[in-house]
């Protein structure tokens, strides 16, 4: 393989003279030819584990593995042994008790709270004792998934939301028995990816995207094992309508701007799971303005029905208990703002706002319905009171094209 | 998840609720469907399933549940309702009766003007400049009067409405408004610039963190104007999401941002109180006290609760003061009675929001502090509280202090109380001022001879000459020959001063204008003009001392000239020489890194 690039910035360290023993690379991204043809590769290392991802999708193809030997400088050493397989055994037999131990613990866990019962489990030792222990054995640090577990199991306990805990745990439940299957499924890799991340999965389920145009919504702080320890944003792709989430764990880095801001994605990883769909972006631009027509564009793909935004939360929630936190964007056909804000599909469905959560955010929504605003679609996570759906606020847009953050 | 429709749930939810094992009624294994033997996992197993899946079932089968369909809540009263006088119950918006929109009299909404809450205040200046709009009422005394109190009102807290204000008053001042508007709008629209240019990849440098402190105040002072593009790149900084901005400099623009009132700040302010802790904390949430928005009071609330860090609790105790939610007040009158000296300025300034007359014996002891800083934040407060039991203690201060700003600031904060004192109802007190405090020292007759006298003033006017010239070596030469003619002519010494203050030659500008101030303080703190070059000097000096890394020498720079009578100085530097002066100043006592 020929390595004009290599062989350059060997000439400019030579004329520069000067070295540095500091810095670790992260992530690298480069354009790579073979037989004439130029991907984009981008290497990094994700979990202790390298990701290779390439252009063409062809993650373990020609471009990628040119791009791999120039970085083990396989082509310039030519008495060296080309790698060979790592020895994983122990490292899977280690890896399998671990899991093992996991799911023990999540089982003490939902026995735990069962036998207290819910009322109770805020203050008994026992379902401290239990959460304490799969926090241990967790892998470190703690999964995003097990952590946003976690969070909302001890907010629903201390709430007395009992009805929303037994979710949580029955989503524990079925974890536990992901964990003891001796033979996987693409469910089951789905759901061990969703919880432990894509390290603990032994396929890949991540899809890519390419050039894409999506626009950032809201973003807000989840509680995990510590409070506010996720950043998540809320993204919306505006050819699709698919609404993707992008975490940001604390101290981590993540995709840069304000919210609302544009985003236009030249490569990014789709993780199937927990709705909404966990986005990573790993090439864009980032434009602090979004332009009027973009808007417009948010209102067309904006959901109409209320009766599939429905469906599509039972589904999400049925799939995935404990981690599944839709949200949605929606386009009201018309709204009742006479005392309580109601909004309907051309069908006659009706959503209301969750009055629980963000209460400022519903209170500053009230207040631009009384001086007049006329929203043209809304943008909000999604939870059920009672028997109720109802869409916690995080943005609207107006008829007039203007974005309001709440 | 399929689940047995035969299964009693109302059973099912008393074993969630109640627990499995003190079930005394039902045996949860019969109820379950599970055998007899089954273990307790296999059970709790069963119980979440079915509950869950009965759950997920119903959603949206039956008509909206009646919790959901209720309106959020009542918000937050937002006036302190401790104060049943006309103030205390003086609203700033809305349907009341007694609010600033309805006075029609102009020496009540002056009064309110002087002695009101930042809110109420700043209402008080949109309702007066309601009423010079109409242009019947402009030929009269009590609108002459209220455009000279426009004129003359020098409170950073209200920059921006008061800009706008002047802007609209005819004449000089008018013109002199619009004029630093139009600079403002520049200066916007440079920074603009670099904003596109900054997220296009373009370039690296953040531009608002570069500016100088000054243009930065200025910058942020109008806000409200700004476009979208800027708010929300600000708004990325306080987010800690534009890809560089250390913590130093997020919470140096948060303390710029200070007396901020735009609401596009809101999401990023609660983000930053929601997940952060510590100064950004404390920053944010003395903006946010600010903010007239439905969202701030719950954030504040909420995160007032579950914080423990005491620089945060002062901070946000202060701000959900001044929505009119007095928490805090038992704590900040505990960090008052303790006296620890690093929460003392901060619990002052919060107790300017949450006091009322039952604290001024607490306030009052703290104008005799030994730190001015502490002193002066101790007169303001006590302005705000507006006890007419303070006047005394504040005439014999300013009888005994030689320290200009705080004889400025007791100055401000009589006035302020006698028109608290008036708009209660109370015996109006007239302040004498030429019976109060002591006379300006007269000045030494001169002992220079005739010719020393005529060969001086010859230096002089030819300085001032080869100023004219552009020659400033030249005229700086003059200028020491002048001064070193006459020893107490401070008229040389302010011309070296603003030769090289022109030149941007600070560290040189500073001895000349110390030398001045020592021989004619009044001189200088009098004159809008040589107050303005004398403050930026100090204030970009200690910029330059402080990227060099010497902060003790900026904190002194700064503290220096607080010392002095600056009201006639530019709010926006005003209001960054008292940012810095708090940032090193907690620098100096947390061992942070510089955050100005």
């Amino acid at each position: 393989m020929s390595t004009p690039l290599r062989d350059a910035a060997v000439r400019r360290l030579r004329t520069l003279g000067k070295h540095t023993g500091e810095g670790a690379i992260r992530r690298l991204t480069m354009d790579v030819e073979v037989d004439g043809r130029v991907e984009m590769v981008t290497l990094s290392m994700r979990d202790d584990r390298l990701q290779c991802v390439s252009s063409d999708a062809q993650n373990d193809g020609p471009h990628v593995l040119a791009a791999l030997e120039f970085i083990a400088g396989i082509e310039l050493r030519e008495d060296s042994a080309p790698p060979g397989a790592v020895d994983s055994a122990g490292g899977l037999s280690g890896e399998a008790d671990a899991w093992g131990e996991l799911a023990e613990a999540l089982e003490d866990l939902v026995t735990a709270v069962a036998r207290v019962g819910v009322a109770k489990a805020q203050y008994a030792p026992s379902v401290d004792a239990a959460l304490e222990r799969v926090i241990a054995v967790a892998p470190r640090p703690t999964p995003a998934g097990l952590g946003r577990f976690i969070g909302r199991l001890q907010r629903d306990i201390r709430l007395g939301e009992a009805r929303r805990a037994a979710r949580m745990l029955e989503g524990a439940s079925q974890l536990v028995e992901t964990l003891r299957a001796s033979t996987p499924t693409s469910d089951s890799q789905q759901r061990l990816s969703a919880w432990l991340g894509a390290r603990a999965a032994s396929i890949s389920s991540a899809q890519l995207l390419y050039d894409r145009t999506m626009i950032e919504v809201g973003r807000e702080w989840m509680t995990g094992t510590e409070r506010a320890s996720v950043e998540r944003r809320y993204i919306v792709d505006i050819e699709s309508g698919h609404i993707y989430r992008e975490d940001r764990p604390r101290q981590a880095l993540a995709s840069l701007g304000p919210c609302p801001r544009q985003l236009q994605v030249g490569l990014a990883e789709v993780e199937t799971g927990a709705s909404p769909a966990r986005i990573r972006i790993l090439q864009y631009e980032v434009q602090p303005e979004v332009p009027t027509e973009n808007w417009k564009r948010l209102h067309e793909v904006a959901s109409r029905s209320f009766a599939e935004v429905s469906d599509g939360y039972r589904r999400s929630v049925d799939a995935h208990p404990s981690l599944s936190e839709p949200f949605a964007l929606i386009a009201p056909y018309r709204i009742e703002r006479n005392g309580v804000f109601k909004a309907f599909d051309a069908d006659g469905h009706q959503l209301v706002l969750n009055r629980s959560e963000r209460r400022g955010a519903v209170l500053a929504f009230y207040d631009l319905l009384a001086q007049g605003a006329e929203p043209s679609w809304l943008a909000g996570r999604l939870t059920d009171q009672g028997t109720t759906l109802c869409l916690t606020p995080f943005a609207l847009g107006t008829r007039d094209g203007t974005y309001m953050r709440l | 998840m399929a689940y047995d429709t035969k299964v009693d749930l109302d059973t099912l939810g008393l074993f969630l609720h109640e627990g499995i094992a003190s079930s005394e009624h039902a045996n949860p294994r019969e109820s379950l469907g599970c055998r007899e033997d089954a273990d307790d996992a296999e059970i709790a197993r069963r119980l979440f399933q079915i509950i869950a899946s009965s759950d997920l079932a119903r959603i949206g089968t039956e008509s909206i549940h009646p919790e959901a369909a209720r309106h959020p809540s009542v918000r937050p009263p937002t006036e302190v309702a401790a104060d049943p006088s006309f103030l205390g119950r003086l609203s700033t918006s809305g349907s009341s009766e007694l609010t600033v929109e309805r006075i029609d009299d102009l020496p009540t909404i002056l009064a309110v003007l002087r002695a009101g809450s930042r809110r109420q205040r700043r209402a008080a200046l949109g309702r007066l400049a309601q009423r010079l709009r109409d242009r019947r009422l402009l030929h009269t005394d009590a609108v002459r009067k209220a455009i000279q109190t426009i004129n003359e009102l020098r409170d950073v807290e209200l920059g921006h409405e008061l800009a706008l204000v002047r802007a609209e008053l005819p004449g000089a001042s008018g013109r002199k408004a619009r004029q630093e508007h139009d600079e403002w709008k520049r200066l916007a629209q440079s920074v603009e610039d670099l904003i596109r240019v900054f997220w296009d990849g373009q370039s690296s440098v953040e531009p608002i963190h570069l500016m100088p402190g000054d243009q930065r105040a200025l910058l942020l002072m109008h806000i409200p104007e700004l476009p979208d593009l800027a708010v929300q790149h600000i708004n990325a900084i306080i987010e800690g999401n534009d890809g560089g901005a250390p913590l130093e400099s997020r919470v140096g623009l948060l303390s710029s941002l200070r007396f901020a009132t735009d609401i596009r700040l809101v999401p990023a302010l609660i983000s930053v109180i929601e997940s952060e802790r510590g100064a950004l904390v404390a920053s944010a949430s003395r903006v946010l006290g600010g903010i007239d928005d439905a969202r701030v009071h719950p954030a504040l609330a909420e995160r007032f609760e579950r914080s423990f860090v005491t620089e945060e609790r002062i901070a946000l105790a202060g701000a959900l003061g001044m929505h009119g939610d007095c928490r805090g007040l038992a704590e900040v009158r505990s960090c008052l009675e303790e006296g620890q000296p690093q929460t003392l300025l901060q619990a002052l300034e919060a107790m300017e929001s949450l006091g009322s007359s039952e604290n001024t014996d607490l306030v009052t002891p703290f104008i005799d502090h030994a730190d001015v800083s502490i002193a002066i934040q101790a007169v303001r407060t006590a302005a705000r509280i507006g006890d007419g039991r303070a006047l005394d203690v504040l005439t014999e201060k300013y009888n005994t202090s030689s320290v200009p700003a705080m004889r400025a600031a007791i100055e401000d904060a009589l006035s302020a109380i006698t028109a608290r004192m008036e708009l209660r109802g109370e015996e109006a007190v007239t302040i004498d001022w030429s019976e109060v405090g002591q006379k300006p020292a007269p000045r030494r007759g001169s002992r220079d001879s005739l010719p020393a006298v005529v060969l001086g003033w010859r230096d002089y006017f030819m300085g001032r000459v080869w100023l004219l010239f552009g020659r400033m070596t030249w005229a700086i030469v003059r200028f020491e020959s002048a001064a070193a003619r006459r020893h107490d002519w401070a008229a040389p010494l302010i011309g070296i001063g603003m030769t090289f203050a022109r030149g941007e030659q600070y560290a040189l500008a500073l001895p000349a204008f110390r030398r001045a101030i020592e021989l004619d303080r009044t001189q200088i703190e009098r004159n809008p003009i040589l107050v303005r070059a004398m403050a930026k000097s100090f204030l970009r000096r200690a910029e330059q001392v402080e990227r060099e890394g010497r902060d003790d020498v900026a904190r002194g720079l700064v503290g220096e000239v607080l010392t002095l009578d600056l009201r006639r100085a530019p709010g926006t530097v005003r209001f960054e020489l008292r940012r810095k002066h708090d940032v090193l100043r907690r620098e100096g006592t947390d061992d942070v890194h510089s955050a100005a």
